[in-house]
């Protein structure tokens, strides 16, 4: 049988200012009917082009140089937009990255999805209504009927993403691309959306092209993968055999390991302690509606020993991150106490893109703590810097150049040398590798690791990725919706987990096994019910029982250093 | 609805405000109408008892809250240039000149400037976007009042459409007095219609590469589906908040603009009074005046919650 899409000798440059840059070299693949196919490699490797160059997408600075593209035997490169226009939606259909900013702000989700319908079938009103409630309700979304009349902003991010699933398959396409779909997602709803995909894939035979960065992702659900590195295909095949037997070498730093913290805390002695903190934003603010306060961080309490590596996990708006503004000074209106031994603690962003100033060149940027710190000699503070920049693995004459002549992981380098200039012994890194690649993620972790070896220092790390968290912390804080659900050493905490919450948050977690259909990890979006006196998790919690709406667990000691709120998780 | 009743009570405190500040400047100002309507033989004592009589001798504050509560129940009280006459009943008789004045500018940048700023916008960088662009800098750099000299000149002159001083009252003939206005309206509107063409090109261009769009063409639009169905709104959001400002600019351009076409309007009422020192003319003009770019600004808002489902929730 043909296969449904072949691309021959696809090669692509971007002209800018009259200089031709090449991003796809001479690539060939094909996708054939009712296949996954995985697209894995990190930014810039051309992947995203691959696809957008088969919708005929591509930003005017790119061009295609040569090569065709054929969709059932027909050339798309061929084709006239008006034509082009026929396909896209109804034949191909794309899943992008950012449901935040895919959905167009200011028209109702009903209208959305029903244009898919509009342009490309003949139906009645009241049919493509229909059809849009059923597609709706399909992708596991609550109240259709209510959802139609809704804007994106009134949606969580999980929730936009059904809706561009929804949008996309209304035609039932033949090929359906995902880029990066569930990338800027929360482990828990990143593994329901691909069982979505994968649901419609099974049920409908439309074949899937999954572009990510992630391994894991693409192991899950892709039966076939094609590896690229710098405009090439530089491996494809059985993603099994793949990735288990690499023969090329950036296939291999893929599947490298991340790197052990083998240094273990002694515990001596405490450099934060946090009681009780709380804290909350004015929802709203204004002569009238002054009083609307939403509760963040609800009554936190730890404490984080010299020289460990303190790990915080949770999904997006468990307070993680309030979390760590609060202890660095960023959050001044907080109440409960806040006892530190050390210096202030700097902070490490995750955005290495827009946390340094591009107006200012590296060395004024790094000179500024020292600054800070009193140093009034600009030759001790240029030492200092280029004392600094080797540290952190770059070249002393960086210092001239701005940021943005360095990559993201060159810039995240910068943000922890930054950090360090201040002569602490204790930082807070929110999400420090979330925004890299694999690659760079594990030489930044390396980088951090060799630090927290050499001067002994204390590290918070905040971050949705557990499987960092497990190499890298020496314990682990979960955290649901502003409060600790669960304390404890990370190897304990991995091998016995207690909370239903951190059980779900693990078994969301891809392992790099293929997602089976009955998992017990829930398919709709959670619900956000009001919360009276009883558990916070109760809405969401598999192993609820009646009693838990009414009685408040507080956090006790279960094991060694091991704290929860509900042992329920352990049972099963 | 409660997004509402804040932005009312918002209004009303502005237009309080304003009218304090207008009444302070005219008390701090040296010299009063009592000099002016005696002339400067005027001895003192006749300026007293002038004072005396036009209650200028009570003390700011006082004056104040009489001239509010006159004022809230449409009482301005008499014009010290026209003697005898009510300032409500001068303002009465301009008003509706000034505003149908007004209106007509209004219509014509809207009616002109969205399509073309689209045009523009959709075929950026092309001979059509430049043409557009050059006209558009052309007419932005010229005043309104020179403007007014030359479309008089070509169009009452030489063209004869319409003869300049001879204007025709809305209350006699409607239609020939917009005829007439016509003229005095597009030299207020050509510079703000090339304002708000560039403004709303550049906004649908920056608009053009955003991830909505993206995902619009992905679903099969063409790029004039695109354009109409989902860039445009988006990219109107910021250009209503322009509207408000262009509208407060034409009630300006207009006291230029009537002295030009001599139009009688409240723009020239204004200037007659300040010269004369009519300040219970000018106190009413202001306050008119500032209530309407007020309400304006007000009736802004409401619409922008329509294009923009956000503001609610903000």
């Amino acid at each position: 049988m043909e296969n449904l899409l072949e691309i021959k000798n696809l090669s692509l440059s971007f002209y800018e200012n009259g200089a031709e840059q090449k991003v796809l070299k001479n690539i060939s693949l094909d996708i054939g009917r009712q296949e996954i196919v995985g697209i894995v490699g990190e930014s810039g490797s051309g992947k995203s082009m691959t696809a957008l160059s088969m919708m005929r997408l591509l930003s005017p600075a790119a061009v295609i140089t040569g090569g065709e593209i054929l969709f059932e035997g027909r050339d798309l490169l061929k084709l006239s937009e008006k034509e082009m226009e026929s396909v896209r939606g109804d034949d191909i259909s794309m899943i992008f990255q950012e449901p935040m900013t895919s959905l167009n702000p200011v028209m109702k989700i009903g209208k959305q999805v029903e244009e898919s319908l509009i342009l490309h079938t003949h139906m009645k009103k009241d049919e493509i209504r229909r059809q849009v409630i059923e597609a709706l309700t399909s992708v596991g979304l609550p109240e259709p009927e209510k959802l139609y009349g809704k804007y994106p902003y009134q949606l969580s991010g999980g929730m936009r993403q059904r809706v561009m699933i929804a949008m996309a398959t209304i035609c039932r396409p033949k090929l359906l691309i995902a880029d990066e779909a569930t990338t800027a997602l929360d482990v828990t709803v990143q593994k329901q959306i691909l069982r979505l995909i994968q649901k419609f894939h099974e049920e409908t035979g439309t074949s899937v092209l999954m572009i990510s960065h992630d391994l894991n992702v693409i192991k899950s659900v892709c039966s076939r993968v094609i590896v690229m590195y710098n405009g090439d295909i530089v491996e494809m095949g059985n993603t099994q055999e793949v990735l288990r037997h690499p023969k090329h070498d950036y296939t291999k730093t893929l599947v490298a390991a991340i790197p052990d913290n083998d240094v273990p805390s002694d515990r001596s002695s405490v450099v934060l302690e946090a009681k009780d903190l709380r804290l909350s934003f004015k929802e709203k603010d204004g002569v009238f509606s002054g009083k609307d306060q939403k509760a963040v961080l609800k009554g936190v309490s730890f404490c984080v020993y010299e020289g460990e590596i303190l790990g915080v996990v949770g999904e997006s708006g468990c307070g993680k991150s309030t979390l760590a503004k609060t202890i660095v000074g960023l959050n001044k209106h907080f109440t409960g106490s806040l006892q530190m031994t050390c210096s202030r603690p700097q902070m490490v962003f995750q955005d290495p893109f827009g946390s340094l100033n591009p107006a200012r060149k590296i060395g004024w940027i790094l000179q500024e703590p020292l600054k800070a710190r009193g140093i009034r000699d600009k030759k001790e503070r240029l030492r200092l810097v280029d004392e600094m920049l080797v540290k952190i693995g770059l070249d002393p004459s960086f210092k001239g150049r701005y940021a943005r002549e360095f990559s993201g992981g060159q810039r995240q380098r910068i943000s922890i040398g930054l950090a360090l200039l201040m002569d602490t012994g204790f930082i807070v890194a929110d999400e420090p590798v979330s925004a890299l690649d694999v690659t760079v993620q594990s030489q930044i972790l390396k980088l951090l690791l060799q630090l927290h070896k050499e001067k002994n220092l204390t590290m918070m790390f905040i971050s949705h990725d557990l499987e960092v968290v497990r190499h890298v912390c020496d314990r682990v804080i979960v955290m649901y919706l502003g409060q600790i659900v669960e304390m404890a050493d990370s190897d304990e905490l991995y091998k016995n987990p207690q909370h239903p919450y951190t059980r779900l948050l693990f078994s969301a977690a891809l392992d790099g096994h293929k997602i089976e259909d009955n998992d017990d990890s829930e398919d709709t979006e959670a619900q956000e019910v009001p919360q009276g006196a009883g558990c916070a998790f109760y809405p969401r919690c598999p192993y609820r029982k009646n009693s838990c709406r009414k009685k408040k667990p507080m956090l006790r000691l279960c094991g060694d250093n091991h704290e929860t709120r509900c042992r329920a998780g352990a049972l099963k | 609805m409660k997004y509402f009743i804040k932005k009312a009570v918002t209004l009303i405190i502005t237009l309080l405000f304003i009218s304090v500040i207008t009444f302070a400047a005219f008390s701090v100002i040296p010299g009063d109408a009592s000099m002016t309507r005696l002339g400067t033989e005027a001895t003192p004592d006749q300026i007293e008892a002038l004072r005396e009589e036009m209650g200028l001798n009570k003390p700011v504050t006082e004056r104040y809250i009489l001239w509010l509560s006159d004022a809230l129940r449409g009482d301005f009280g008499e014009s010290y240039q026209y003697e005898g006459q009510q300032v409500s009943a001068l303002l009465a008789d301009r008003l509706p000149v000034t505003v149908l004045l007004a209106v007509i500018s209004f219509l014509m940048i809207l009616v002109l400037s969205v399509p073309l700023g689209i045009l523009a916008a959709k075929h950026s960088g092309k001979w059509l976007d430049t043409a557009i662009n050059q006209l558009t800098q052309i007419t932005m750099a010229i005043p309104s009042f020179f403007l007014g000299i030359i479309l008089t000149y070509i169009f009452g002159l030489i063209l004869k459409w319409f003869q300049p001083g001879l204007f025709i009252s809305p209350s006699e003939n409607l239609w020939g007095s917009i005829r007439y206005l016509i003229f005095p309206a597009a030299a207020i509107a050509l510079p703000k219609i090339a304002m708000v063409v560039k403004f709303l090109r550049n906004s649908v261009l920056s608009e053009m590469p955003k991830d909505y769009v993206r995902t619009a063409y992905s679903k099969g639009s063409s790029k004039n589906r695109a354009l109409s169905r989902h860039i445009l709104k988006n990219a109107l959001i910021p250009v209503i908040t322009f509207m408000a400002l262009v509208v407060a600019e034409i009630l300006a351009g207009s006291i230029i603009v009537e002295q030009v076409f001599s139009v009688p309007g409240v723009g020239r009422l204004l200037i007659s009074a300040i010269s004369t020192r009519d300040y219970p003319v000018v106190q009413a003009v202001v306050t008119y005046v500032t209530a309407v770019v007020v309400i304006i600004n007000f009736v802004v808002d409401m619409l922008y919650q329509l294009a923009d489902p956000r503001v609610k929730a903000a």
